[in-house]
């Protein structure tokens, strides 16, 4: 402690998107305080949706003027290819959600009212809203970036917890069916906290381990530390637990279904999208840069996990009646799908960022697609709210067929379909995968898309080939929802047609790889 | 970090102190997962938590031990005394504290329990380090947060900002001034821009069901 | 290093005393007194009359509302011990004071919030 140590230098133009999505909420957090009720919404909306697609610029900015090849924030956060890539993916899927969510009548008139009191009678007649909303999901994205550029598992806790806290406020503010939203809530609450702690004490053993909690320095730990090996698997396998948690992978998916079925579909959107891409983000960060090293040690571990998952995902997935639960199963298989992309680590650096560039290519491609199926299910509605049991579905190609058919694309693109998105980023990732010696995984990969694509077109005939019932549910699209509908139809489709652009992009995003 | 370890006996003072009050940081946890009054269980926890930070200072980690009495014990149990005390759990004993899978619970915790201690006695039977004092101090701490940690500091400044939000959000019934025309929230109720009320679907087609919306649909508002 | 087990022997030393008097007192004064209850000495005192109702009320969440306002400005407060060590030493300048005040400046925006949402007063 003298004179001579500098003071930390902090790269603010390389944090520029973060900083100016948590400096949009912070900004939210003072209109919230300051401006008049009725104001309140219009200033959020311009001010999110700006900020997301300002972030989103800044981001490719960055990417065109140079990446750069070390840490930076004083070694906390690594801004390099893929980080970028995955950044530029959670701003754009996030603005999408955010138009989801600016459409009234999503989120409750007071969170605090009991349900079926006479608070929230005239809480609703006043037409309170809570538009803290809007805060809180640009908290949760600006998590969502710092989650898979951190580059100490310290920061990246932070960064866990950051997004995972207001994700579990916003689940429990659907306006309907309230008490499921907050038992929802609650269970996402419970889960994410006991995950969050699985992963600080397998931070905490591997920094006993390797004396340092940077990715890279556990990475050199790896091969100098001899004789600690109980202390590093242990350590590994409870960050491994946390970060699957957060994926949705089996045996850690149960919250899955369930807080999907009860958050509010446009948080539900946001979720499937945003905090899955972050997360795998994250997940290959720890697992390839500081374990890159042990990679035969957890490799047959993950496969084993992506078994589970994709079986688990699919088979599940044919018995829910919820349209919600079902595509939150569906959610789970692709995140197995996922996983395969992730054994696929080899020695060789040009397959690694092949592999890494196929999962790139399926999170955007899964994004879009799952943020336009939730879009669609905001928009069928029953008299009591969203039309969430299946048989109130049929017959929906008679009578809106539009929506019936968009619906449908979305549903044959989670399914693999060729044509769509889907198609590609399946293929890409089992190619990966086969090139990196993960055979039978695409095998298995294989059947449970085929044991998927059952209960999706069991879906799609329950719309087109059955009759509706007489008072069936109606279909409501407003102007934000349509949008978010139009852009995830053009992303699938053009993806699934014309996907050499993207494709190229994540390639060029993955071809340095991880900084270290 | 290694040097000559000692022998294990005649254990130091240290040591004992160290035994003694992992002893009763053991104990006060058991004692809090199987009570049967639930006020008790969080007063248990704060001997726990008390042991825990003499254990903290014995190891010379002073500003950990103060951090540790200072928010669980100071915040945290109080947290979980107040959300005791807003449910409408009872003070004495409560019978429906056992979910009844004993045997399972004891199971589970034995067989983690032996895991970590055997992870950490193998992990670092060979460790020493001599306790020197001022290593856990405040300044030395001080020094490295804002040195080397600064970005997940200024994060966790976010993060306690975002849950100060949210808890606000889930708690606050909006409470009416005494005063409507001093209303320093915003316009009263009349001026306020109609909002839809609820995004009900245009009865295209239904008669019953939406019907009875409007009337009833508003007050029981869980199908679910 | 005998200093600082000495220092913190003497604080063990006096919560030990001071456990000891309180306990010792009570424990007195259990040995001492009389016990002989009977049903009326036993029910629990309402300013005199005779009690109705439970023993126990739900409180109200705006208690909750304060500790946790308190918690977040205790764990501000973790943060300022440190700094407040080692923001003047030669080394820090002014980027460790502006570090500090950013972070207070956030945490002071959620206590503005808190004030302006009403949650503050106390009805």
């Amino acid at each position: 402690m003298n004179g001579t140590i500098p003071a930390p230098t902090i790269e603010y133009a390389l944090l520029a998107p973060m900083l100016v999505v948590f400096g949009a909420a912070i900004i939210g957090v003072l209109v919230e305080a300051f401006a008049p009720r009725y104001l309140r919404s219009a200033i959020h909306k311009p001010l999110t949706l700006l900020t997301l697609a300002g972030a989103f610029v800044i981001t490719i900015w960055q990417a065109r003027t140079g990446i750069p090849t070390t840490p930076s924030a004083m070694g906390a956060v690594a801004v390099d290819g893929p980080a970028l890539f995955i950044w530029g993916t959670i701003l754009v899927l996030a603005f999408v959600s955010v138009l989801l969510i600016n459409d009234e009548g999503h989120f409750v008139a007071s969170a605090a009212a009991v349900p079926g009191s006479a608070e929230e009678e005239r809480a609703l007649t006043e037409g309170a809203t809570h538009t803290e909303v809007y805060p809180l999901v640009l908290f949760a994205v600006g998590g969502m970036l710092l989650f898979p550029a951190a580059n100490d598992l310290l920061a990246m806790f932070v960064a866990l917890e950051v997004m995972s806290l207001p994700l579990y406020l916003l689940c429990g503010l659907a306006r309907r069916r309230r008490l499921l939203s907050q038992e929802a809530a609650v269970k996402y609450f419970l889960l994410g906290a006991f995950s969050s702690a699985f992963f600080l004490y397998g931070t905490a053993l591997l920094y006993g381990y390797a004396g340092s909690v940077d990715l890279a320095k556990i990475n050199t730990a790896l091969g100098s530390v001899g004789g600690q090996d109980t202390l590093l698997y242990i350590g590994v396998a409870m960050l491994g637990v946390g970060l699957l948690f957060k994926i949705g992978a089996a045996p850690f998916q149960a919250w899955k279904p369930d807080v999907y079925q009860g958050s509010p579909t446009p948080i539900t959107a946001l979720m499937a999208s945003g905090t899955l891409v972050a997360a795998f983000g994250a997940l290959l960060r720890v697992f390839w840069v500081a374990l890159g090293g042990l990679e035969w040690s957890w490799t047959p571990i993950m496969w084993g996990v992506a078994i589970l998952t994709m079986v688990v995902g699919a088979i599940l997935a044919i018995t829910q009646t919820d349209i919600k639960r079902m595509l939150a199963y569906s959610s789970i298989a692709h995140g197995g799908f996922l996983l395969i992309g992730v054994v696929a680590l080899g020695n060789n650096q040009q397959q690694n960022a092949s592999a890494l560039s196929a999962l790139l290519f399926y999170l955007v491609a899964y994004g879009f697609t799952t943020v336009g199926a939730f879009a669609v299910v905001t928009t069928v509605r029953d008299a009591g709210g969203e039309a969430w049991h299946l048989s109130r579905w049929a017959g929906l190609g008679k009578r809106r067929p539009l929506v019936a058919v968009v619906f449908s694309l979305f549903l044959l693109a989670f399914a693999g379909i060729p044509l769509t998105s889907g198609f590609f980023g399946k293929y890409a990732v089992f190619q990966a995968a086969v090139a990196a010696g993960a055979t039978p995984l695409v095998v298995v990969g294989v059947v449970s898309s085929a044991i998927a694509a059952f209960f999706y077109v069991r879906v799609i005939v329950l719309m087109f080939f059955s009759d509706p019932a007489a008072d069936g549910p109606s279909v409501v699209i407003p102007g934000g929802t349509w949008a978010v509908g139009a852009v995830a139809v053009l992303a699938t489709v053009v993806l699934g047609v014309f996907p050499q652009p993207v494709l190229d992009l994540a390639h060029t995003a993955a071809q340095s790889l991880f900084v270290r | 970090m290694t040097s000559q370890v000692p022998d294990l006996w005649p254990p130091s003072a240290q040591e004992v102190v160290f035994l003694l009050l992992g002893v009763v940081a053991l104990g006060s946890a058991l004692l809090v997962v199987t009570t049967r009054q639930l006020v008790h269980a969080a007063l248990w926890l704060v001997v726990c938590f008390g042991a825990l930070a003499g254990g903290y200072l014995v190891l010379t980690a002073e500003f950990v031990a103060w951090v540790q009495v200072l928010i669980y014990v100071g915040a945290i149990v109080v947290l979980l005394l107040f959300g005791i005390m807003l449910t409408r759990a009872p003070i004495g004993r409560s019978a429906g504290l056992d979910s009844g899978n004993r045997v399972t619970a004891a199971t589970v915790a034995v067989g983690t329990a032996a895991v970590l201690v055997t992870v950490v006695v193998q992990g670092f039977a060979t460790a020493y380090t001599p306790l020197e004092p001022g290593g856990g101090a405040a300044a030395t701490l001080g020094a490295s947060i804002f040195r080397s940690w600064v970005l997940p500091f200024e994060a966790l400044s976010v993060l306690l900002l975002a849950a100060l939000i949210g808890a606000i959000v889930l708690s606050r019934t909006d409470i009416r001034p005494a005063n409507p025309a001093a209303d320093a929230g915003g316009p009263a109720a009349p001026t306020t821009p109609p909002h839809p009320p609820d995004p009900a679907p245009p009865p295209a087609d239904g008669s019953g069901a939406t019907a009875g919306e409007t009337g009833s649909g508003r007050v029981s508002r869980d199908g679910g | 290093m005998n200093g600082y087990f000495s220092s913190y022997l003497t604080v063990a030393v006096l919560l030990a005393i001071g456990l000891a008097v309180v306990s010792g007192a009570l424990l007195v004064n259990r040995l001492l007194r009389p016990h002989r209850p009977t049903p009326e000495k036993l029910l629990t005192y309402e300013c005199g009359v005779d009690p109705v109702g439970e023993g126990w009320a739900q409180s109200q969440v705006r208690y909750y509302v304060f500790t946790y306002l308190y918690v977040v400005f205790a764990v501000d407060a973790v943060f300022l011990f440190p700094w407040a060590t080692i923001f003047a030493a030669p080394g820090f300048g002014v980027a460790t004071l502006v570090e500090m005040f950013v972070f207070l400046a956030f945490i002071a925006l959620g206590i503005l919030y808190a004030w302006r949402k009403r949650v503050l007063t106390w009805t």
